[in-house]
């Protein structure tokens, strides 16, 4: 019966990391190119699930369909942000970009409030459940665990087998160096900028087939607290290690909620949040370079 | 001479309250207005201390104003059965609300002012969220019922008292919190550590090398800003409004307003946070008024705007326009 609990949760945690991890590598990214911390990364994952909401209410639209709508909804947000504003910031000191990532957010949010009201919402997406023996697995998760695989993949190959994949990596390396040889630095800083925030709209998307409901234009902000926990376990700067950092996390968070909650006289649901926060604490104390990295 | 000129940038920022509190004096159904007025102004003087003149943003701040109002909140339910302590309770209040924040911003600087730049956000964007849900989780000062304290207080102080202190006192206490934050901006500003943080702000390894400790001015500046805000949280939300709940003083909300006023009048300055507290606090209220929840749809692209094309905000442009002239001295 333990052991049964325990391999439960341990496949809840993965599967749940796996989607904590695609959430988070957009943001790793944007900081391994541009160095930038997109502070408004929660908001980009709220406007995929809007997307997904909207497709999936007014139109009826399977979930799996809102993925490329929120990539390419994603992609022109990252093209439209990076040419008015981040364009800019690339040089200045970090004050500048933390603060215009930081407004971005909120201008997102207060768009979508806007546009959609600022109730919570949720949508019914029936695709009946898996049942593993230890524990039972609803498809929609199931989906958005292995989407998130797929899409991590995907960007592996192109970042190792593509010609602008490895034009992207050089310029991680060193950035003038990078233009000597001829790379489009530029072209470089706005398609990394754009496939990140891609990247995470998807991941808001993934993020509603998890938890379909409590979608409202204020959900970004524990995304984004948690996204720097799992993206600072990885080691900030690399979007792999940012899903294997995901996985960790993943597997963190179920355990301890079952943990907490088996202490009597608290609220096990803050006490995770709470714990999260004093990961990142750890992490930036001990090891501030990410305890997956390898330097 | 020379020790009273050292204080002429302080005059119009003394004029600026002085005639906000005149006008809220004087002018009846004004000192709503003003209390909010001066409420943002102190924000920004208190949220300046750090972020302006050290260049790092801590996106945690309202978590010190939190604990303030904890530290107020605790002591007036603690103490409310105790006889004849009156006003005294209120000093103690406000003891409490600086000892929580210091306390606070030693634990967040602690591990937060050994990194630098983006690190240094990404350990303060969760201290907000964190203590809110630490406090909710393990069911502290009541966890996430939260304290109400308007009977403790009218019993404290009689209700005719109390209900002077929240409509009107409180405003006062603000109005002197700003001021003393500007003082203390100007202090810091004409003295070591102004020029450290300075050094630091424009090059924190170029000001290691010529043998600053970088750290120490850091958490000078931390320490103060979090005290200010602490008591800020302490006259301005517990005594005026006698309740207290996490999700309401722990959100993130109000450290978007400190930036935007600080950034609005120009960050490192000591007039810049008022004139950025009065432009964003008129606009809140009439926004509130004729577009109600639209404030942030519009002051979101203004700051990105400000960013982009003029970092140096209100004041900053000011101070360049009026280079070399008699004004300088009075715009710093």
């Amino acid at each position: 019966m333990f052991f049964e609990q325990i391999t439960g949760n341990l496949i809840q945690g993965l599967v749940l990391g796996s989607v904590y991890g695609m959430a988070t590598m957009g943001l790793s990214l944007i900081f391994g190119v541009l160095k930038i911390v997109n502070v408004g990364h929660g908001a980009f994952i709220m406007v995929g699930a809007f997307i997904t909401l909207w497709l999936f209410n007014t139109l009826g639209l399977s979930p799996i369909l809102a993925i490329p709508a929120a990539f390419a909804v994603g992609m022109l947000l990252g093209l439209l942000f990076y040419y008015t504003t981040m364009r800019r910031l690339i040089k200045a000191p970090e004050l500048a970009s933390l603060l215009a990532t930081f407004s971005i957010g909120i201008l997102l949010e207060e768009v979508i409030k806007l546009i959609f009201g600022s109730e919570f919402r949720g949508y019914n997406w029936a695709v009946g459940k898996l049942n593993l023996g230890v524990t039972v697995l609803p498809m929609s998760k199931l989906y958005a665990c292995i989407g998130s695989a797929i899409i991590a993949l995907l960007l592996y190959i192109w970042f190792n087998k593509t010609r602008a994949g490895t034009a992207m990596r050089s310029v991680v390396e060193d950035s003038e160096g990078a233009r000597v040889c001829g790379v489009n630095v530029d072209g470089t800083y706005a398609m990394s900028f754009a496939i990140g925030i891609g990247l995470t709209v998807v991941s808001g998307v993934l993020l509603t087939m998890f938890i379909p409901v409590g979608i409202n234009p204020y959900m970004g902000g524990g995304y984004t607290l948690k996204a720097f926990v799992i993206a600072v376990l990885g080691g900030l700067a690399s979007p792999y290690g940012a899903f294997f950092g995901g996985l960790v996390f993943g597997l963190i968070e179920n355990g301890s909620y079952m943990l907490f909650a088996l202490i009597p006289g608290v609220e096990p649901f803050a006490l995770t949040r709470f714990l999260s926060f004093v990961i990142l604490l750890i992490i930036l104390l001990i090891r501030p370079t990410g305890l997956l990295s390898t330097k | 001479m020379k020790t009273i000129s050292k204080y002429y940038p302080l005059l119009p920022v003394l004029a600026v309250y002085f005639i906000m509190f005149l006008v809220g004096k004087n002018v009846s159904g004004m000192w709503q207005l003003v209390a909010m007025l001066l409420f943002y102004c102190a924000l920004g003087q208190a949220f300046n201390i750090f972020l302006g003149m050290t260049g790092y943003v801590d996106f945690g701040y309202v978590a010190f104003m939190g604990v303030g109002t904890y530290g107020m909140a605790v002591t007036i339910t603690q103490l409310a059965h105790v006889e004849g302590l009156g006003f005294l309770v209120i000093t103690i209040g406000f003891l409490m609300a600086l000892l929580f924040s210091t306390l606070l911003s030693l634990a967040v600087g602690a591990v937060a002012l050994r990194l630098k730049g983006a690190y240094f956000a990404i350990a303060t964007i969760g201290v907000n969220e964190g203590l809110r849900f630490f406090i909710e989780g393990a069911r502290i000062w009541n966890g996430s019922e939260g304290l109400i304290f308007m009977a403790e207080l009218n019993q404290i102080l009689g209700r005719k008292t109390a209900s002077a202190l929240a409509t009107f006192w409180a405003d006062i206490m603000v109005l002197f919190i700003a001021m003393s934050a500007a003082y203390v901006t100007l202090l810091f500003m004409r003295s070591k550590i102004g020029y450290a943080l300075t050094a630091l702000r424009e090059d924190e390894e170029a000001a290691k090398v010529m043998g600053i400790n970088v750290t120490k001015y850091k958490i000078i500046a931390f320490i103060t800003s979090a005290c200010f805000a602490g008591l800020l949280g302490a006259a301005s939300w517990a005594l005026k409004t006698p309740y207290v709940f996490p999700p309401e003083v722990f959100e993130i909300h109000y450290t978007i307003e400190a930036i935007i006023i600080v950034l609005l009048g120009g960050a490192g300055t000591l007039l810049g946070p008022v004139i950025g507290g009065l432009i964003y606090g008129l606009s809140k209220y009439y926004l509130s008024i004729y577009m109600p929840g639209f404030q942030l749809l519009i002051f979101a692209p203004i700051i990105i705007v400000i960013i982009v094309i003029f970092p140096e905000g209100i004041i900053g442009m000011l101070k360049n326009r009026f280079k070399d002239t008699s004004l300088a001295r009075f715009i710093i």
